[in-house]
């Protein structure tokens, strides 16, 4: 609470406190008038405060959203075209019915989850089934994915399409693997030891520097030529030399298996793209991970300790459990962020390479900058951003239903 | 008291791991975070070494220069412009900075401290365009700098576009805010009853005990002017080359010219690597408390 100001007011205590203590009456006589005029001032000040960042904001942050939803209606190439309505969408998905599926899949794998939380937790009969229950729901939700997904690729944008699989395959091979070295190192760090602060510095080097630079330097590091560095470590364990970013074929064929389509894998090229994520986002997830461990009470590891826990059962059961809302948190930013990831994919991509490396946003990107096909790619960008708003609509319900300490 | 003892007493029974455990597992402990910290050092030794070879160096399996090659520094700075995409960047980054204090302050300082209708509806959107990826809003700020949409005439290729667009972001304001109103009523109540309006409330008491907030706002827009690469990729032309696209170009200009293209890498790198040995508790505080993925 504020003290309503009048100019007797100020100049009383500016002469002598006691005054004010003596005659209380004016602080709560004068004030009305005075009020009200200085609500006004607030709000003239308030605004005036607000606006200069509101108008960036506003002209660089909102209102392009909007407009890239006006674009995609239209059919804009080079030059500005006719309105046609949703049509730059319905050739991304081949058909409506081709979304629905998919759409019906993603609906029902988010409802079996929800059902099998509630089942777990009651103590009815059917609880020991829930998760016959779940796999049911999860078949049933797979074949509705898979069967839309496969009219899509047929009918649809197939190299958009592809390129949101490069972005999971992406995401699949990055965010699990960084939290899991990041948990690792950043409970390393949390012992005793020396030089902690410098170990800090170096993990988190990499996070810190621009991803065009980094990137560059990779681009050296895994070149296809035999003295290239990724060449000669492998040549260490007596392997031959291998393409690194020059190389489109996926995975699981390199390695001998004759798989094609999805369960192939991404091509080594993108699995350079994942170590150079990986390399950079670790820092980044050590350094939220040691915030957290730093707020795990002491009590907790010396009650076990005193119980005689040794330091892997006091990580199993004590860090981990404590962590694991981070873990979460960190795994749906890393999630969101391999959709928006856009520079190192970028500068790492080579034309030899192929759509084994376009990720969505950088499809997206060549869609217009390459191509200027504005309408279909603002469609493209408006289909990434309903994906990301998804996440982040996962993301808040199931951090505010449940707090993870399992 | 006794059953103090008897506590500590119970430990030192219970937990006495031998010895040699205990060293070996330091040991590990040690080998683990070396061999983490090598790999993420390594590529940067990479480049400082490649950048002082000769080209014909570059092209066989040799870890360090003979001589080093000092004059390659010299040799990117002007011949392949890069001291020139050096200044550009400096400027844009400077010029991005101020004017996200200067917005982000009385942004952040309105919705602190001054009830004002409409206060909550502007800040949650504020907060939402955190939110949208850069594929969306790229292709119609493009058209908007280009005068396109509004009438301003084209920005293309000008400092303008490089730094407009930037001065103001959510996250900014939301840090500000964030300690703006942790500052005790009691001190606004006096500086009122002093005669002061908002503005000398903010630049004579708020601001002066608002350091660290505002170090950790100028550290994320420099990192973020410095290595931001998409957009300046499509609006900049000879004239304002900023660094990053500089580097990026240069891969594709002169591909076999690894020693320049690493010296370039090496003065890319270094305004970012003395901001952080400057301030890297700063730097690793400001993520930790904000959860911000850059």
């Amino acid at each position: 609470m504020e003290v309503p100001k009048s100019e007797e007011l100020s100049e009383g205590i500016e002469e002598s406190e006691q005054s004010v203590m003596i005659q209380p009456e004016p602080i709560v006589d004068k004030p009305k008038r005075g009020l009200g005029f200085q609500k006004t001032i607030d709000y003239i000040t308030a605004y005036s405060f607000v606006t200069p960042a509101f108008i960036i904001i506003f002209l660089f942050g909102l209102f392009p959203i909007g407009y890239a939803f006006y674009m995609s209606l239209i059919n804009w190439n080079v030059r500005k075209g006719k309105f046609i309505g949703f049509r730059n969408y319905l050739e991304i998905f081949g058909s409506w019915e081709n979304l629905y599926w998919v759409l019906g899949g993603i609906a029902l794998l988010f409802i079996g989850f929800l059902v099998q939380d509630k089942l777990s937790k009651s103590n009815h009969k059917i609880a020991k089934f829930s998760w016959l229950v779940f796999l049911v729901i999860l078949v049933v939700a797979g074949v509705l994915f898979t069967t839309g997904w496969g009219a899509m690729m047929d009918t649809g944008d197939k190299a958009f399409l592809q390129s949101l699989v490069n972005t999971l395959y992406y995401a699949l091979g990055t965010v699990p693997t960084q939290i899991i070295i990041g948990i690792l190192i950043a409970f390393l760090l949390y012992q005793d030891i020396k030089f902690k602060e410098g170990f800090r510095l170096l993990y988190f080097l990499p996070y810190i520097t621009p991803a065009v630079t980094t990137s560059v330097i990779f681009r050296i590091i895994f070149n296809r030529e035999a003295y290239s560095i990724a060449n000669r470590v492998i040549n260490l364990f007596g392997l031959d030399p291998l393409k690194w970013r020059f190389e489109s074929k996926p995975i699981m064929q390199l390695l001998g298996f004759n798989i094609e389509g999805f369960w192939a894998g991404p091509s080594l090229a993108l699995i350079v793209i994942m170590i150079f994520g990986v390399w950079t986002f670790v820092g980044y997830n050590v350094v939220i991970f040691l915030s957290g461990l730093g707020n795990i009470p002491k009590e907790v590891y010396e009650a076990a300790e005193i119980d005689g826990a040794t330091k892997w059962q006091l990580f199993r059961h004590i860090t981990i459990p404590y962590l694991s809302p981070i873990t979460f948190y960190l795994t749906l930013i890393s999630l969101i962020g391999t959709f928006k990831a856009f520079n190192h994919i970028y500068v790492l991509k080579l034309p030899s390479a192929g759509d084994s490396v376009v990720t969505a946003s950088v499809y997206i990107f060549e869609r217009f900058y390459k191509f200027s096909q504005f309408g279909r790619a603002t469609a493209m960008s408006m289909v990434l951003f309903l994906i990301i708003l998804g996440l982040t609509f996962i993301q808040n319900k199931i951090m505010a239903e449940r707090v993870f300490y399992g | 008291m006794a059953n103090k003892d008897k506590i500590t007493r119970s430990i030192g029974t219970i937990r006495k791991t031998h010895p040699i455990v205990r060293i070996v597992g330091k040991a590990i402990i040690y080998i683990v975070l070396t061999f983490g910290a090598l790999v993420s050092l390594f590529p940067f030794f990479w480049m400082v070494s490649q950048s002082l070879m000769t080209l014909g160096e570059t092209l066989q399996i040799r870890w360090l220069p003979a001589f080093p090659q000092w004059q390659n520094y010299a040799e990117a700075w002007s011949r392949a412009r890069f001291g020139e995409y050096f200044l550009n960047s400096t400027w844009v980054t400077i010029g991005t900075i101020i004017g996200v204090l200067v917005t982000s302050i009385l942004a952040a300082y309105a919705f602190a401290r001054i009830e004002f209708p409409g206060r909550n509806i502007i800040f949650t959107i504020f907060l939402a365009t955190m939110m949208v990826p850069e594929s969306v809003t790229l292709i119609p700020n493009l058209f908007l700098i280009r005068g396109q949409i509004i009438p301003w005439g084209n920005w293309n290729d000008t400092f303008w576009v490089l730094t407009i667009p930037f001065i103001a972001n959510a996250f900014s304001i939301f840090l500000l805010k964030q300690f703006f109103q942790q500052v005790p009523n009691e001190l606004w109540d006096a500086a009122r009853i002093d005669g002061a309006g908002h503005m000398r409330f903010l630049t004579q008491i708020v601001l002066p005990i608002s350091t660290a907030p505002i170090v950790t706002v100028i550290l994320f827009t420099f990192t973020g002017a410095w290595n931001a690469f998409s957009w300046p990729l499509i609006v900049t032309g000879r004239k304002w080359r900023t660094m990053m696209v500089g580097l990026y170009n240069f891969v594709s200009e002169a591909g076999t010219e690894t020693q320049l293209l690493m010296a370039g890498a090496v003065i890319s790198l270094i305004p970012i690597i003395i901001l952080y040995i400057f301030t890297q508790k700063q730097f690793t505080q400001g993520i930790a408390t904000t959860g911000l993925k850059g």
